[in-house]
Parts: structure tokens; sequence; C-alpha cells
């Protein structure tokens, strides 16, 4: 089976990675402290904002934290398959990208294991901590149902975010620029989607629904599970989140593998 | 006396070397659009079509935000701390170092250059057209104009010799990790750049008073909105003033202990 054989050679190729990220130890655990610090900071925020108003657009902030939680939860696994595709841009202008193109396997796969970043522990610990106490909080009652769809909708997440940075890399196919795309368009849809998408106007939730489907990463699966209202939509549009995952990952994919078939080398 | 005509050489060429990075300067300006946006829509979405809360009408509250956004593109605008932080870790400081000028100066007015391109071929043009078409609170006499530009150019000082100081730091900590993260934090809290003090619970107001930060956002866009006015202004920019020389004088020592102590670290 070629699936076996590829996540076999997926782990393999990590493990190298994992072992040179834990020679720096010191470094290793300041980043992790830093991930944790840095969302700890975003939550102080809200709440801070919520000391005074109680509630944005009918979410307390216990329910906030829940959002930012999955949001996080998802962000973490992304960040360890996927992250380094919005650096193509330097491997193609290194010509260090041609290495991947020359061995005999997928050369998405190939890009997709070059990189495992460990730190991402602080994204796991960070979210874990933050959903035990939210549940504890707003008496969430975890059947196995709940939790069956809590993991669909965070694999939902992880290929709509996942999705999200191949088709920033792709652009550095036909541009030789990926990496300024991630700060413009990815970095401020990812802080859009730690508030609630009811604050914002029509048009920027309907973006956020169907053409980038951030929406699906962590506010529609957040309501079914906090049995919130979505204005605009109908209730049980969270249930779509895996689905959505799937199908713009898929999108995503094609539009790489498209700009990899154009692709020339710089020849630096 | 530091020589200004060597350093004004620095401002003139990072406001062309910036000319020539204009994508750059778009995608800035498109970050900064929508980071407006989401602080507008939770501004709107916390007031729930109230007129006024705590004393501050909803007006004045937009107001602050877009004056706070404004100033954050003009605080981004200059060399990123990583970048120092880069030389710093690739040993190519040392070149900065042999050279007869002030390091700490040199980026403050090469800053100066890239921050007022930013501002002219970008900020002022889409603030501008903002201020026309919504319905903000814009100050209407002289004096408070005067009051708001100095402190948000006091302000901006601040932030600098804060950013930077820090950014030296790692001389003495190849890795900052956790610390970095507790200042940007501190930073965008404390200085009421999202949120202005009085909506602070009472002991965070308190800390927040006493630190540095308010002066990088929370004077200058309370100024603007009218919230201080009069001779509170005078006080406010004597506060500023109080602060950027201390932290000057505490960048001014960060400095001098570190590039003593430069260890070129080989590769």
């Amino acid at each position: 089976m070629a699936a076996i054989k590829y996540v076999n050679l997926y782990f393999k190729l990590v493990s190298a990675g994992v072992r040179a990220q834990m020679q720096y130890r010191f470094a290793f655990i300041m980043r992790i402290v830093g991930l944790i610090t840095a969302y700890t900071g975003t939550a102080v925020t809200m709440w801070v904002m919520l000391y005074q108003f109680q509630v944005l657009g009918s979410w307390n902030f216990f329910e906030m934290l829940f959002l930012y939680a999955i949001a996080i939860l998802s962000w973490g696994f992304c960040v360890i398959l996927f992250l380094h595709f919005r650096s193509l841009d330097t491997y193609i202008l290194n010509g260090t990208f041609d290495r991947f193109l020359v061995r005999p396997i997928n050369p998405f796969f190939h890009f997709m294991a070059m990189k495992f970043d460990m730190a991402s522990f602080g994204q796991f610990i960070f979210s874990l901590l933050i959903f035990i106490w939210v549940s504890l909080e707003l008496h969430i009652e975890w059947s196995s149902g709940k939790v069956l769809f809590l993991l669909a909708s965070i694999i939902g997440g992880i290929l709509i975010q996942g999705g999200m940075l191949v088709l920033i890399s792709a652009i550095a196919f036909w541009t030789t620029k990926s990496q300024q795309f991630y700060w413009v368009v990815m970095y401020p849809a990812r802080n859009l989607t730690n508030y609630p998408l009811v604050i914002y106007p029509k048009i920027v939730q309907w973006i956020a629904a169907f053409v980038v489907p951030f929406g699906f990463v962590n506010y529609f699966p957040a309501a079914v599970i906090l049995e919130k209202g979505t204005p605009f939509f109908p209730a049980s549009i969270g249930y779509f989140s895996p689905l959505v995952g799937l199908v713009f990952f898929i999108i995503a994919y094609c539009v790489w593998m498209l700009g990899l078939s154009r692709y020339k080398s710089t020849g630096s | 006396m530091p020589r200004f005509h060597v350093y004004w050489i620095f401002t003139k060429k990072a406001f062309l070397r910036s000319a020539v990075y204009r994508f750059d300067v778009w995608s800035r300006l498109g970050s900064n659009l929508i980071f407006l946006l989401m602080w507008g829509s939770i501004w709107t979405a916390l007031y729930a079509g109230r007129e006024e809360a705590g004393g501050i009408s909803f007006q004045a509250m937009l107001t602050y935000i877009v004056v706070s956004q404004f100033l954050t593109g003009v605080n981004g605008a200059g060399t990123p701390l990583w970048e120092i932080q880069e030389k710093v870790r690739t040993g190519d400081i040392a070149l900065e170092l042999m050279r007869p000028f002030n390091v700490p100066l040199r980026y403050l007015f090469a800053d100066f250059g890239s921050v007022a391109f930013y501002i002219v071929t970008a900020l002022i043009p889409i603030y501008a057209m903002l201020f026309i078409f919504m319905d903000f609170t814009l100050p209407t006499d002289v004096f408070t104009w005067a009051g708001f530009i100095s402190a948000a150019f006091i302000g901006f000082l601040i932030r600098y010799c804060i950013e930077m100081a820090f950014g030296l730091l790692s001389f003495f900590l190849v890795e900052t990790g956790g610390i970095e993260d507790i200042f940007y934090f501190a930073m965008s809290l404390l200085s009421g750049s999202v949120i202005p003090l009085w909506f602070f619970p009472e002991w965070l107001a308190k800390i927040a008073v006493y630190l540095p930060f308010q002066g990088i956002y929370y004077i200058p866009n309370a100024i603007f909105i009218g919230e201080i006015a009069g001779g509170e202004i005078l006080l406010s920019l004597g506060l500023q003033i109080f602060w950027v020389l201390i932290c000057y004088f505490l960048l001014r020592l960060v400095w001098n202990r570190a590039s003593h102590k430069v260890v070129v670290q080989g590769g």
C-alpha cells in the first residue's frame, strides 16, 4: 500500500528533524513558554475587554475562550504539518526547492515532511487547559457524540487552515512571493476569527463562510457545541466543517500541483 | 553633540529605499486595514447600539480606535526588531559598531525616513478618506492638533527606545523566547492601543498609569478625542517627556553595556 509506505516515510523524515530540534533543549523550552505566554496574552486582552461590557455580540468571556481554544488547537497541528509552506518562496529563490523534485516521491509530500515543529506543544498545552477550564465553567456535558464532533471539526479546521497555507505557497510558483501573502492574508484572517464572526459586517461573514472558509475552523463548530445562534446562517452549518475542510484542501492541493507543473527553476 | 546632518542622510536613504519596495507598503497597509475592521467591529459590538458607555460616546470610542490603528501603522513602519536581532545573531552588527556613528540614533533616523514614506503615500490618503466619509470626531482647535501631533511623536520615540533597548537585550540573552512575548503583550495591552485605560479594571489601570507604555497610544489617542483636554494636555506631554528621557537613558545604558560585550558567534 502506497499510503502506508508514505506514513512510514513521513515519520522517518520528521524524526530526523525532531532529533535536531532536541539538541537545543533550552531554546525549545523557551519557545513553548513563549507560545503559551503569547496566547495567554490574547486571552487576558479578551478578559479586560469584557470586564465592563460582559458580552461581545452575545458571547461571554468563557464562550470566547472556547472559540479561541478551538482555533489554537487546530492551528497547532497546522504549524506541525504546513506552516513551512509559507516560506516556499525562499526555497524557490535559493534554488533549494529543486531537490524536492529529483527524488522518487511526491514533491508535495516531500516538502510537507521536511519540517516538524515540536514547539506546537505550546498550542496543545494551552488549548487543552482552556478546554478543561471552560468545560467546568460552562458545565459542558461531553457526550461521546460531542467529542467526536469536536475532533471532526478540528480535523476540518486543520484542513482549512492547511489548505490556505498551501494555496498561499502556491502563489510562489507564479510570482516567487509567498511569505508576504501569509502576513497580509492569513495572519489577519486568523486574528479576525479569534472573535465571534457575528460581530463583523455581513459581507465579511459571508466571505468567511464561502470564500475563505475560516468560519468553519472555529465559529460554526463552537456555535454548535455551545448551542449558540449563528445569525444569517442555519444553526446546523457547523456540521459541515469536516466536509468543507476536505473540499477546500483538495482544491488547494490541485492548485499547488498545477503551479508545480508550471514551475521553472530560477537557476540560481 | 551628534552631527545631525550625518543622520539626516540615513533618513533620506530610507525614504528612497521604501519607494522601491512598494509592494511592502501596500501589503502592510492591507493588513493594517483588516485590523482596523476587526477592532472597529469589536467596539461596535461591545457598545451594542448604546450611545455611550462609561462616559465615552460611541463616536468618540470609534475615533479612538481609528487613531490608534493609524498610530499602529506609524509605529510599525520602521526597521523591524528581528532584523536587528538577526544582525546580532549573525555578527553583522560588528560592522555597524566599527563605523563612526551612534547605532541606535542611526536606526532612529532611518526609521524617520521609512515612516515618512509610509505616512505620505499610504496612511494619510486612506485615513483622510475614512475621516471624510465616516462620522468621526475631529479636533476643532489648533491647540489640540498641536498637542496630538507632539504626543504622537513623543510616543513614537518612547516606543522606539523601549523596543530597541529590549531588542538589544539579545546581546545578553541569545534566546529571548518567552520574555519577548510578555513584552509585546504588555506593550499592546498597557499602552491602551486597543482598549483605552478607562475601561480597565481599576487595579490594572493603576499599574498602567505608572508605566511608560501609555505614552505610546493612550495619551495621543485620548488627546485626539478630547478626553485629555486643556491644561491636562501639557501635563500629559510633560509625563511623556519624562518617560522618553528615562527610556532613552535606559537605551544608552543597554547599548553601552552591549557594545562592550559583543560576542561574535562564529558562522
